[in-house]
């Protein structure tokens, strides 16, 4: 990849963006072979999979309105990244079409005849039934496909119209009421796809969970965007350690943030030892799922909080991007270790279709967002913080 | 890229704006130093008085309490834990917003803080002493209060280590000695202005002493950035711990309406917004008495309407959620517990709750309504009557329907729990009356440092 700067865009040189698409096609065409094989595994492994790379787009979401609300200077090289990384939205569309064949191997409360026999999934029906699921899941999608799309197209009107008051007040209010919007979306949507996988149990704090390992999922994976990009020698000047820097400190405080909200979830179930909550972690420490559990405790909270305190980590590429890895990592052990107990109940069984999916939709989602990232000017040229961003230092 | 390299300009030009009025290093000096060193203005007096007049109301009614025991407060049967915890619970919240504004907005380098941290973070520690008054008293036998720390004794006695009540003992203890800290680190190089200004020598000494010698040199200034640096850097996982242990005061129990997930965030987003809440009322009666309006501008006001428009969405969403879950566990105690809350005896204390904290702050929406002083200070006020009652509602609601149907009871406070809450007014109000006359109440070096003229190519242009 180079940057052409005539017409200051990325310019595809190697097969990076092709490769990715090449790969995420033979996953998904393996999947789809798995799915004759083992065909429930192949939907828990699929929401995983599904919800690991839709959370990096949610949160890249949330970090362009973020951003845009704050009037944040620091963080403008950076915009096309997150914005790029949230033009996957729409393509959720698609890729959810799968769960809706799923319902049944997933979701145990489509199973009428079970919830006649249940009393507190009858009392659930209400909310817990096949077509109010698909009325709030059109929503969600919806929602989320129109915030980025307006978002998108409005930054990308700045670059060739450039800067007005008209456009900045059209993306403020667009961000205003869409983190107000995207709240309750990314709420219920964890409570509908993942939380009533498990549908006896209930968390007022999943929302928050959910929320915060994706906003971190997305801080990393720009985090690691802004790093290729240096490897290339792409952007030198403009994207610089100032603003890996701050990267690390935000990947650092969510990581915080993450262990905050799972411990506060644990702990008061814990101390309070009521079996019908604690039942969802009596199955985590079930067999191997132990083991999983305190690699999240250890992985996704210990080590990265470690080792991403010292200054020199989060001002060094290669520090940095193996924490950004690592930490991706995790968060995706953190969604196996919600999603996939709900399957394989008394152990962890890894299965190459876990693998196959990630690898299915994850190639279309690289492949998708260098195409996205080279189609518009990598840094937005006409915002006016912009210079103020790339002169940026850290106290 | 040429009009982005001149509109960035105009950021950092109206970034610099951050204060009003062409001020000089100077003319900060005086102004802020001029509070403290001029004649007591009689509004002063009067303010001061009523709030001793209260302190004192307070205190001989704890005298009372502590003759009589908690017999003399509205406690009954299944309410066994009444206002007492509930103004604990708001106190503290009051003063997270302190710590907000110094450690937080300071690693999010929002430059703004400048002129309001220096107050908010006194009104932190007048705040968590309100607040530590309570559990100190509520045990009625208050020569037992040591058994609250694990002291080393003969009896071989300890505290129950499992307890959160022990926990809200170090956590409150951790967060009262940093936050005086951090308070008074910044306080230093003011403190130090303050003696080189001393007229008499009485005032030269006491301020000198306090002022640990400071004199403004380079390294001196090196070492107090560091030492602010890292204070923020550790003052700021004591905005979320504490009122997260706070919260597990009621989440670790089984109670329904007390124990659910998502108590710690919801505790800390609420206590948040109460904070700016009251920082904002102790801002606008301040800049109006001293005529600082050039300090802290209709811009800090507004920015601090934003972050309470926020935060009271935040506490908006954990009721939503707290109701949406009570009703998806399919738990009829749970169930029935919030729909007591909404429509059985309290329903006046939860709908007063969710208009204060819900409805309110949503006037912060239009730009007229958040730049508007007089209304935002009824906002303010509402906004903190609502936080009350959020712990009202919490505290009473569950307690007085608990398991037993028999047991049922109303519980209404006497002239004692009213006397004393009010009392404790009296003691943050004696507390913040003499701090604004005896001690800079704006930060005059941290000012300075974000007027145009601190910047190095503020003459290049």
């Amino acid at each position: 990849m180079e940057f052409d700067s005539l017409n200051k865009k990325l310019e595809e040189k190697g097969s990076n963006g092709k490769l990715a698409l090449i790969l995420g096609i033979i996953g998904l065409a393996a999947s789809a072979f798995g799915y004759f094989q083992a065909e429930e595994q192949f939907y828990f492994s699929y929401l995983t999979a599904f919800f690991f790379w839709g959370s990096i787009a949610l949160g890249s979401l949330f970090f362009t309105m973020v951003k845009h609300l704050t009037n944040a200077t620091w963080s403008v090289v950076l915009r096309r990244i997150s914005e790029a990384f949230m033009a996957f939205l729409p393509l959720m569309v698609i890729f959810f079409i799968p769960i809706i064949f799923g319902m049944k191997q997933l979701y145990h409360w489509t199973d009428v005849e079970a919830v006649k026999h249940d009393a507190l999934l009858t009392k659930k029906a209400g909310y817990l039934n096949t077509t109010f699921f698909y009325i709030r899941s059109a929503v969600y999608l919806i929602v989320w496909t129109v915030l980025a799309r307006v978002l998108y197209k409005a930054s990308v009107r700045q670059d060739t119209e450039g800067h007005s008051e008209a456009l900045d007040k059209k993306i403020k209010g667009t961000s205003a009421a869409g983190i107000i919007l995207f709240a309750l979306t990314l709420t219920y949507a964890a409570f509908d796809w993942l939380m009533s996988l498990d549908p006896h149990w209930f968390s007022t704090i999943y929302g928050v969970y959910i929320f915060g390992g994706a906003f971190l999922a997305a801080i990393c994976s720009i985090t690691l965007v802004a790093l290729s990009l240096e490897s290339k020698g792409i952007l030198e000047g403009v994207i610089t350690t100032e603003h890996h820097h701050d990267l690390g400190k935000m990947m650092f405080a969510f990581t915080v943030f993450w262990s905050y909200i799972a411990f506060s979830q644990f702990f008061l179930i814990w101390y309070a030892n009521i079996p019908e909550e604690t039942i969802w972690f009596l199955h985590r420490v079930e067999g191997s799922w132990k083991t999983v559990t305190l690699l999240l405790v250890y992985g996704h909270f210990l080590v990265p909080f470690l080792l991403l305190m010292p200054r020199f980590v989060k001002r060094r590429s290669t520090a940095l991007k193996v924490m950004a890895i690592w930490i991706l990592f995790m968060h995706w052990v953190d969604l196996y270790w919600n999603v996939l107990p709900n399957f394989s109940k008394h152990g962890m069984h890894f299965h190459w279709l876990d693998l196959s999916t990630m690898l299915g939709i994850g190639g279309i989602f690289v492949w998708h967002f260098w195409k996205t990232y080279r189609a518009n000017s990598p840094v937005p040229v006409n915002d006016p913080k912009l210079s103020a961003s790339i002169e940026f230092t850290n106290f | 890229m040429e009009t982005a390299v001149k509109s960035s300009v105009d950021v950092k030009a109206h970034g610099a704006q951050l204060i009003d009025g062409n001020q000089t290093f100077h003319s900060v000096t005086e102004k802020i130093s001029q509070i403290t060193e001029a004649g007591t203005p009689k509004m002063w007096y009067v303010g001061f008085g009523i709030s001793v007049l209260l302190l004192l109301m307070g205190f001989s009614m704890i005298g009372y309490l502590i003759w009589e025991g908690t017999g003399i407060w509205g406690l009954n049967n299944p309410v066994g834990w009444g206002w007492a915890i509930v103004n604990f619970v708001w106190w503290v919240g009051i003063g997270h917003a302190g710590t907000l504004i110094s450690a937080i907005l300071f690693l999010f380098r929002q430059r703004w803080r400048t002129s309001i941290n220096r107050f908010a973070e006194a009104m932190t520690i007048f705040a968590v002493m309100c607040a530590g008054l309570f559990p100190a008293i509520h045990v009625g036998r208050i020569w037992m209060a040591y058994y609250m720390f694990p002291l080393p004794n003969q009896m071989a006695m300890w505290p129950n280590f499992r307890s959160p009540l022990l926990w809200d003992v170090f956590a409150v203890s951790t967060y009262f000695t940093v936050s005086l800290l951090f308070w008074y680190v910044g306080l230093v190089p003011d403190l130090a202005t303050l003696r080189d200004r001393a007229k008499s020598m009485f005032r030269k000494k006491i301020m000198g002493i306090f002022s640990l010698g400071w004199r403004g040199g380079n390294r001196q200034w090196q070492h107090y950035e560091l030492a602010y640096l890292l204070l923020a850097g550790l003052a700021t996982p004591l905005v979320l711990s504490v009122h997260s242990i706070v919260s597990t005061d009621f989440a670790t129990s089984i109670l329904p309406g007390w124990h659910t997930t998502i108590f710690p965030p919801y505790f800390v987003a609420g206590a948040i917004f109460s904070g700016f809440a009251m920082v904002m009322t102790l801002g606008i009666i301040a800049r109006k008495i001293f005529n600082l309006e050039e300090f802290i501008t209709i811009k800090h006001l507004e920015r601090m309407n934003i972050i309470m428009l926020l935060t009271g969405m935040m506490v908006g969403y954990a009721y939503s959620c707290e109701f949406f879950i009570a009703w998806y566990s399919g738990n009829e105690y749970e169930t029935f517990t919030f729909m007591n809350r909404a429509f059985g005896p309290y329903a006046w204390a939860y709908w007063t709750m969710i208009f204060c904290n819900v409805v309110v702050p949503q006037a912060f929406w239009f730009k007229k309504l958040r730049t508007n002083i007089p209304f935002m200070f009824v906002a303010t006020i509402l906004i903190n009557i609502g936080m009350w009652f959020e712990r009202f509602v919490i505290v009473a609601t569950s307690l007085s329907r608990d398991f037993l149907p028999s047991s049922w009871d109303y519980y209404s406070p006497t002239v004692f729990d009213v006397g004393i809450y009010v009392g404790s007014f009296g003691l943050f109000f004696t507390m913040f009356f003499l701090f604004i006359r005896f001690l800079p109440f704006i930060s005059m070096t941290e000012v300075k440092g974000v007027l145009p003229q601190a910047d190095p190519h503020n003459y290049k242009h």
